[in-house]
């Protein structure tokens, strides 16, 4: 599984950067950005999905390859 | 004047001029003392906007909860909520607690309240508007949003008026000590056993309200204790009911009294009170006191602040740094030098100006953030379209106070008589 930020959509909330910060950073341009390229494990994919759902702009988006 | 001039005796943190108007004290501690070491009550006090920021950010260094060297955080009987999030610090527990419910409070969640909120607001109003003049404390705002609370939570609404009584009883036992925290213990206690058959109810038969939503909610397969769901409740009420209720009040006392000529302007154009309540929580908000304790040795301004030590982060003085907002004195809802659209727990924002610090930063960052702001708004629109030319009844008002910082200083006036035209 892959993550994705739309970043026309993200408001810079950073629900996801506090909650799973192993996976989220605001990045040098002060941008949400995603840390894992590539999720593999369960726990990982669920953390995904979680973090989706906490993106108060609806701007993660999970991609199955 | 002298260097004696500027010194600060911490004495004056318990007066009752500090209560009345604590500003002009946090610009001297800007100015001169941006790092406050208050040996009288045994704390530092931190009171610049940026340092402030940095400190609600910063994990690493302070913590909400007075950790232990040994182990986990005290957890607190003591407390009157009981167990409840604020306790766990910054620990993971207190993330799963935090995510498991969070998502209620914002988007979807959010929206399916909007229906109770204008339900709440109408019925309040029709009850205190005939008679071409309301006390808004005491009429509306008090019971406002504790009404919300308990409609969203699906309690029956025969029980509601127990339910604010002890709310009371819990919010007085939060900042005076002695008799009133056992009377806020006792309403907790009484409101527990009075939660628990309902809360085991809708274990067995969830329905769509909140109340259900918290006990049956799992993340990683784990579902929150009993005590959790009901600390949670108390909390809530608390944290939700007594803050918004007191906002609702400063919004209406600064369009009165503060700036009537704006408030003109918002007569004309209702969405404007979005900013008055964005300028609310900057110029004025409710909490103007967080704290928190060092977990290692902290330098700021040349100094170190020991590990372990007690940190007052004055987010009511950093809100009117003048290093950040211009003329932050003035309270002005057309502001462009501050961020008036909904808060950010990151305190960053795409319009790359700052936001007030009204709701904290970071991973304590107010979970009610949208909601307050909703309820606050719809409160006020509808209260404008009940109320033909609402003024002030009295041309004069002792202002807004605040307990002591101890009792963590939420603002609010005590009373606020408004009159209109029927
Ligand atoms: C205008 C009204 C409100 C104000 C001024 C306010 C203020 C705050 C502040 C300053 C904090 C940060 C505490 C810290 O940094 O340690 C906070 C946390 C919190 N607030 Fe609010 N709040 C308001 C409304 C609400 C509402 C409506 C709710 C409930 C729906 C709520 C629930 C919470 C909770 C649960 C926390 C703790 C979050 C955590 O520790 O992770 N608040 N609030
Ligand atoms: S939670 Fe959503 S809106 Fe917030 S920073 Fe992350 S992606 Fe952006």
């Amino acid at each position: 599984m892959r993550v994705t930020i739309d970043l026309d959509k993200c408001i810079m909330a950073g629900e996801c950067v506090y909650n799973h910060p192993w996976l989220y950073e605001f990045n040098d341009e002060n941008q949400a950005s995603v840390k894992v390229a590539l999720l593999t494990t369960d726990d990982q994919k669920l953390a995904a999905r979680q973090s989706r759902e906490v993106c108060p702009s609806g701007a993660i988006q999970l991609h199955d390859n | 004047m002298g260097a004696l001039a500027n010194e600060i005796d911490p004495r004056e943190f318990d007066s009752p001029g500090y209560q009345k108007d604590p500003f002009p004290l946090y610009k001297r501690l800007r100015d001169h003392h941006p790092l406050f070491r208050d040996r009288f009550h045994n704390r530092w006090l931190i009171s610049r906007y940026d340092d402030v920021n940095a400190a609600f950010q910063d994990n690493e260094s302070f913590d909400r909860a007075l950790y232990k060297v040994d182990g986990p955080y005290e957890f607190g009987s003591s407390h009157v909520f009981g167990p409840n999030i604020l306790e766990y610090g910054n620990s993971d527990r207190h993330r799963w607690l935090r995510n498991i419910i969070a998502g209620q409070f914002v988007g979807q969640g959010l929206v399916s309240f909007i229906p109770f909120i204008e339900k709440i607001a109408g019925e309040l109003l029709e009850d205190c508007m005939g008679d071409g003049e309301v006390e808004l404390v005491s009429r509306f705002s008090n019971q406002f949003p504790i009404r919300v609370i308990s409609n969203i939570l699906g309690l029956p609404r025969a029980d509601e008026e127990r339910f604010v009584g002890w709310y009371q009883a819990l919010i007085a036992g939060l900042g005076f000590g002695g008799e009133h925290l056992a009377r806020g213990i006792a309403a907790r206690n009484e409101m527990w056993k009075y939660l628990e058959p309902i809360i085991e109810e809708r274990l067995r038969n969830p329905g769509e309200d909140l109340l259900s939503k918290i006990a049956v909610a799992e993340l990683d397969g784990q579902r929150m204790s009993m005590d959790e769901v009901k600390g949670f409740i108390a909390l809530l009420l608390a944290a939700g009911g007594d803050t918004t209720d007191k906002a609702i009040a400063n919004m209406w006392y600064h369009m009165l009294y503060t700036r009537p000529d704006q408030f003109e302007d918002v007569k004309k154009d209702p969405s404007l009170w979005e900013n008055v309540f964005a300028e609310m929580m900057r110029y004025d908000a409710v909490v103007h006191v967080q704290s928190r304790y060092t977990t290692r040795e902290v330098v700021m301004h040349n100094r170190v602040i020991p590990e372990r030590s007690l940190v007052i982060l004055l987010l009511g003085s950093g809100n009117r740094d003048e290093r950040v907002f211009a003329n932050p004195d003035t309270f002005d809802i057309h502001r462009t030098d501050m961020h008036m659209g909904r808060e950010n727990r990151s305190a960053r924002y795409k319009d790359k100006l700052p936001g007030h610090l009204g709701f904290g930063v970071g991973q304590h960052f107010c979970m009610g953030y949208a909601m307050a702001r909703q309820e606050a708004v719809i409160a006020c629109t509808r209260m404008m379209e009940v109320m033909k030319n609402p003024r002030p009844k009295f041309a004069t008002h002792e202002g807004i106070s605040s307990p002591n910082i101890d009792s963590g200083g939420f603002r609010s006036p005590q009373e606020l008589w408004i009159e209109f035209d029927g």
